[in-house]
């Protein structure tokens, strides 16, 4: 490549806003031309067009997608700057991150069928081996503090909770 | 004086003496530990108040914004690590403070220099907000319409970072809120025939996944770091030494409570103003910055005198002018209360109960403030690898209690996931949720105004307030875009630099 050739290239100044300001020209995209005319139901008479449910999430489809243009301009005009510095982060053992997401997964999918006390006490423990947490006495808070916060939502502010797995 | 018994009758209950006792106490304990914030706190404890009394339910969420605020500062004094954006100051003089044995000076700096603060700020919310909502009564739905558009653009505006990412954060959430049926036709939008979404989107969910998870997220997903030890010692804070900050510290008050009334600004610009303020006053200018008293005093003034203000817009406008009232904006409507001018007229013996509980609020922080100095180690010292699987826990008890579905809980965790990315790709999350409480009142005075109107839109330009509130929403665009040049501006010339060096 000629050094002419090169200093024509379009550089990428800030990665983060192009794949941002891709993703996001994607959704309002679907917005605009899917999701509006085939999930927000119009009736048939109208007096003002301004009126209708589809208006107000049209516009706004519409200005999503300016924005995340102008965001993709953004990123072949301006540097990262100090942002990107502040987003980097060390990234620790996949381990880690996988079992915060098994306590996440157990949650979501066992907290009706199994309790609350029985999920907190699953996701409290799976997570003190995810850090992990090396002093023996406390995976004992791991029992004791679903059972206790379970009790404070149930008793004493009146908030129903499952407390036990189903059948029980 | 038949209001005035009714207002003792609703604010002399045990009850309320203990939510914003408990209150503040959790907004220090939680403030004081860095990772944990006082938004999350706020948007944690909001399920707890389901079945609370309004005044008990409001109070509790105030005293812990109150108490948040000022523990944010204990970790900038003592480990250098600001327990809330707004503490960030608070190092700068705090921490080598602490460096030289001067850190319980600090520390007591800070609280004395937070009461007074909370205390004008309170003042100023009971005289403006009633006033300010008296002016409100005269508007109509054109008329709000234009203070909701204002109210979005300044927020977008003064937002750090991209004004880009601001806007398309704001519509995003402006979007979401549109999610169930509409309110005038009953016809379903973007439901995907879900009947969970049917009622729209639930806002403690969204609200606790926002700001809860990304935090646990991003503390499972980056290297695991030691944790540091905090120690506060050596003396406290002499009498003559509070009398010399005193005028830096109502200085800064009131530089808070006019920043706090302005939807958007929040405390960090108010620390900051009030610091750069009392440096330029003060005779020891030049020890500012190496352990100076003062300014510890003047960043937690100008901090807290942020946080009755805040609440100025949200009584009597019912704008909220930050995150954390966004919440209380969204415990408001949980106990089927809007705030506004109406609410002056309606619920008045509530609002000044309320008012009467803040007041109190600032001389429990001075009390539990005092403690916490004394016993802050133990709080800090509990790792978040402890901590955060509690939090985590809270977060799903508390999305589940909303409407007793697991859908909610995985709506939680889904807008955790997208908390992270907006962390991750710098899109601020504030405009967002404000996007989201505004977005239905932006859209039912829009339809309210054509109808009034008959579908006329010169009812928008209908009179001087409508023409004020377009004034300044031209403007507040403007300010946005003016800042989105200079920042420019500095960066060309700033790269300008580096080349020739």
């Amino acid at each position: 490549m000629t050094p002419s050739g090169s200093k024509r290239r379009v550089k990428v100044k800030d990665t983060s806003d192009l794949i941002t300001g891709i993703v996001l020209l994607g959704f309002a995209i679907v917005l605009v031309f899917y999701l509006v005319p085939n999930y927000i139901n119009e009736p048939p008479i109208l007096q003002n067009p301004m009126m209708s449910p589809r208006w107000l999430p049209a516009i706004i489809g519409w200005l999503i997608l300016l924005f995340s243009i102008l965001l993709i301009l953004q990123a072949f005009i301006l540097e990262g700057k100090t942002e990107e510095d502040e987003r980097a982060i060390e990234k620790g053992s996949t381990r880690r991150f996988v079992l915060m997401v098994l306590s996440l997964v157990i949650y979501v999918a066992l907290f009706e069928a199994m309790g609350a006390v029985f999920c907190g006490i699953l996701a409290t423990l799976v997570l003190f081996v995810a850090h992990p947490v090396r002093t023996w006495w406390v995976y004992s808070l791991a029992f004791l503090f679903p059972i206790i916060v379970a009790l404070l939502f149930v008793e004493v502010m009146n908030v129903p909770l499952p407390i036990m797995p189903l059948g029980f | 004086m038949e209001n005035f018994s009714e207002v003792v009758g609703i604010f002399f209950s045990l009850d309320n003496f203990l939510a914003i006792a408990v209150g503040v106490v959790i907004g220090v304990v939680v403030g004081s530990i860095p990772g944990l914030t006082a938004t999350m706190a706020v948007a944690l404890a909001l399920p707890f108040t389901f079945s609370m009394q309004p005044v008990a339910a409001i109070l509790l969420l105030v005293g812990i914004y109150k108490g948040g605020m000022y523990g944010g500062s204990i970790t900038a004094i003592l480990i250098r690590t600001p327990g809330s954006p707004a503490s960030a100051c608070t190092l700068l003089d705090g921490y080598p403070m602490a460096q030289q044995g001067h850190a319980k000076k600090a520390l007591k700096a800070a609280l004395y220099s937070s009461v007074i603060a909370d205390f004008i700020s309170n003042i100023a919310l009971i005289f403006f907000a009633a006033y300010l909502a008296k002016i409100a009564l005269n508007f109509g739905a054109p008329e709000f319409f234009w203070l909701i558009c204002f109210s979005l653009t300044i927020i977008i505006s003064l937002a750090s970072g991209s004004m880009i990412k601001g806007l398309m954060a704001a519509l995003l959430g402006i979007l979401l809120s549109m999610v169930g049926l509409d309110e005038v036709f009953g016809s379903q939008r973007l439901t995907f025939g879900n009947y969970n979404l049917m009622d729209s989107i639930s806002f403690i969910p969204l609200l606790i996944g926002l700001f809860a998870i990304p935090e646990i997220i991003e503390f499972y997903r980056k290297k695991a770091i030691p944790h540091i030890k905090a120690k506060a010692n050596g003396a406290g804070l002499a009498f003559s030494e509070l009398k010399r900050c005193m005028k830096s510290i109502v200085r800064g008050s009131l530089i808070g409570v006019i920043i706090g009334a302005i939807p958007g600004t929040g405390a960090t610009a108010a620390a900051f103003i009030s610091y750069s303020d009392a440096r330029r006053r003060s005779p020891n200018r030049a020890n500012f910055g190496k352990g100076e008293v003062e300014g510890v005093a003047a960043a937690e003034a100008g901090n807290n005198g942020v946080a009755g203000a805040t609440l100025i817009p949200l009584l009597s406008l019912g704008i909220p002018g930050d995150v954390i009232t966004a919440i209380i904006l969204g415990a408001f409507m949980v106990h089927g209360l809007t705030p506004g001018p109406l609410m002056f007229q309606e619920n008045l013996s509530l609002i000044y109960a309320l008012f009467l509980g803040i007041m109190c609020s600032s001389v429990i922080l001075l009390v539990v403030g005092n403690v916490a100095i004394k016993y802050f180690s133990l709080i800090a010292d509990i790792p978040k690898s402890i901590l955060f699987p509690i939090v985590l826990m809270f977060c799903v008890y508390g999305a589940y209690a909303v409407n007793n579905a697991t859908f909610d809980v995985g709506l939680m965790l889904a807008f955790g996931v997208l908390g992270y990315i907006f962390n991750r790709t710098a899109i601020p999350a504030a405009p967002f949720l404000i996007g989201f409480i505004l977005g239905p009142m932006f859209e039912d005075n829009l339809r309210r105004s054509l109808l009034i109107g008959s579908n006329d839109l010169s009812i928008f330009v209908r009179g001087p307030i409508t023409w004020v509130f377009i004034v300044l929403t031209v403007g507040s665009i403007g300010l946005a875009i003016y800042r989105f040049a200079a920042s420019r501006r500095g960066t060309r010339n700033s790269t300008d630099e580096s080349h020739q060096t």
